[in-house]
């Protein structure tokens, strides 16, 4: 009797050790984040309030206003930002799915000589650091007259997602067993045929979220956008953030809001594709 | 045309390998033969003037140099193996919830929807000294009177650089370790359990061996980015202060854009982009040989 009581207690203080744990780590992961969009909503002076104030005693939208208002009054032009971003980051998702699909094709279905190095070939041009490819990017760039241009952007940013697209591409196609496309073949599909009519529908979620995930790395990326873009006319979301830096005062709530107008879009698409990506993530190449 | 009839895979490949041939090998020809240059941005005649490896002898000289080089290992040796652990930590954690597994997936992988430089922008506002939450926690909880400068004195500073990325990064382990434990079979747990194994045997010798193999695909995609934490430091920091959170990327960008001396920077760089390879390729190694151990294809 003594036995059992005391293994329950034990039993119960460890589910509840548990909980608490489990609490702590989102906690964690969650703060930052939710930190960022209750500052965004609240008046600068309760941000620089000594004592510190916790709980937000009144809720405002005028960071977003202003942000959105133009120029002159939210300090930094984020609309065009936000257009560039979005030009620069469909199209070059657009291309570099087109050529991820043939590449992860490739890889997926057919046995060639150094299959395997090709494929560590491919991903070892994605190890160059962004900053480091800038250089060399930024000098021809300027020679070619295309710095500072959308197009300049896209190409860097499509050569930077080939790789990964591939990856996550080869392993959706995995997925899809071989026969049924050797099946439409014997009923007299060509093998164009049987790519778009079988394979291509039942890899398509796969590809989607292979999409979503070169979106979200050109929407998020820095390193280069920040050297190969100057002006209004190019400049990337992510540049546009250190625009705040810059100054001498930092405006935290101005940029706790375009971090909230930034984080949006990301979440949303995260959301959608999160089942699939894993899937694409751990199937993928490497052997065969 | 009848003559040569190239191979399916060939002409697949093909268009990808124009592309990177195209944006990323040509390019790092050119800033391999720059590195051997004193090619300044502001004296472009500069570029045709020959110096053999002189750039390299100055950059092995240079004690800033190796400064920012190692801190650059430790801070990614530091934050992989914390992220590996607290990312399994995380996995089994959410993994044996009974409840809302979903709803905690989702919140698991919160962070990697930040981009690094948000992160940065993040932890730099909650690490300020003055309104930060850190410090304001740390108050009023009554553990410190002082304002602790936490991204103005040196270790601090690397401290919080470090805090940050791992928050940014511990999400892809901790979601592929869980697809892992999600996709093992129960049976040779119970059988250990059967056998009269502890629970810490259960785990290091039958758990472990599994979801291995997923954690090294974590370990492999996240070395294809490990540069991404150019942005977490030039946004909090900027390598500051004097110098103290430099990395070998603030540092390449420093030398290319704040000083242009070109040739000099991408001397350095290539020390950056062998210093990728190799993490790249030993995890890549490593993650072919635990596939072949466990012998499986999932």
């Amino acid at each position: 009797m003594d036995e059992n009581s005391s293994a329950r207690l034990k039993r119960r203080l460890l589910s509840v050790v548990y909980r608490i744990g489990l609490f702590l780590a989102m906690l964690t992961i969650c703060l930052p984040g939710l930190w960022i969009v209750i500052s965004s909503l609240r008046p600068t002076v309760e941000i620089m309030a000594k004592p510190p104030v916790w709980i937000p005693q009144e809720i405002s939208f005028d960071a977003y206003v202003s942000m959105f208002s133009g120029i002159g009054k939210g300090g930094i032009p984020v609309i065009e930002y936000f257009r560039n971003s979005l030009i620069i980051s469909v199209t070059s998702t657009v291309i570099a799915v087109a050529i991820g699909m043939a590449g992860g094709y490739a890889f997926a279905r057919y046995r060639f000589r150094g299959k395997s190095s090709v494929f560590l070939g491919l991903m070892l041009t994605r190890t160059v650091p962004g900053i480091a490819l800038s250089l060399p990017l930024f000098f021809l760039y300027v020679r070619l007259g295309i710095i500072d241009t959308h197009f300049g952007l896209i190409l860097a940013y499509v050569a930077l997602n080939v790789p990964f697209t591939i990856w996550l591409i080869d392993g959706f196609f995995r997925q899809v067993p071989k026969d049924l496309a050797e099946a439409a073949q014997i009923d007299g599909c060509t093998r164009w045929q049987a790519f778009w009519q079988v394979e291509f529908p039942l890899a398509g979620p796969g590809i989607a979220s292979a999409a979503i995930f070169a979106f979200l790395t050109c929407w998020n990326e820095f390193a280069l956008a920040s050297q190969l873009t100057r002006s209004v006319s190019a400049k990337t979301l992510p540049v546009g953030l250190l625009d705040y830096t810059a100054e001498f005062t930092i405006d935290w709530r101005g940029m706790c809001a375009l971090a909230v107008v930034m984080i949006i879009p990301a979440l949303t698409l995260t959301y959608i594709v999160q089942k699939h990506l894993v899937g694409g993530l751990t199937s993928g190449a490497v052997k065969g | 045309m009848k003559g040569f009839k190239p191979s399916a895979p060939f002409l697949l490949l093909l268009p990808a390998t124009i592309v990177l041939a195209a944006v990323v090998v040509i390019p790092l020809l050119l800033s391999l033969y720059s590195s051997f240059t004193p090619f300044r941005l502001t004296r472009p005649e500069t570029f045709y003037v020959f110096i053999g490896i002189r750039n390299y002898i100055s950059i092995l000289s240079n004690t800033d140099f190796w400064w920012a080089f190692g801190r650059t290992v430790l801070l990614l040796t530091i934050a992989l193996n914390l992220e590996m652990l607290l990312g399994l930590g995380l996995a089994m954690l959410v993994e044996k919830a009974t409840r809302g597994q979903r709803i905690l997936r989702t919140l698991m992988m919160f962070p990697m929807m930040f981009s690094p430089i948000l992160v940065g922008f993040q932890f730099k506002f909650m690490f300020n000294d003055n309104i930060g939450l850190v410090n304001n926690a740390l108050q009023s909880l009554g553990i410190t009177q002082d304002a602790i400068p936490w991204l103005i004195e040196g270790h601090l500073a690397f401290i919080a650089i470090s805090i940050a990325e791992i928050w940014s990064s511990t999400a892809i382990f901790a979601i592929l370790i869980l697809a892992g434990l999600l996709a093992m079979p129960k049976e040779p747990i119970e059988a250990a359990r059967v056998d009269g194994c502890t629970p810490w045997q259960t785990f290091r010798y039958v758990t472990w061996p599994f979801v291995m193999p997923f954690a090294y695909i974590a370990m492999t995609i996240r070395s294809l980015d490990v540069a991404r934490a150019y942005d977490i430091v030039k946004i909090m920091t900027d390598g500051g202060p004097a110098g103290r959170t430099e990395l070998l990327w603030t540092l390449v960008a420093r030398t290319a854009y704040s000083d242009g001396r070109m040739g000099m920077a991408n001397a350095m760089a290539y020390f950056s982009i062998l210093l990728s390879i190799a993490f790249t390729v030993y995890f890549f190694n490593k993650l072919a040989a635990a596939r072949t151990q466990i012998g499986a294809e999932w």
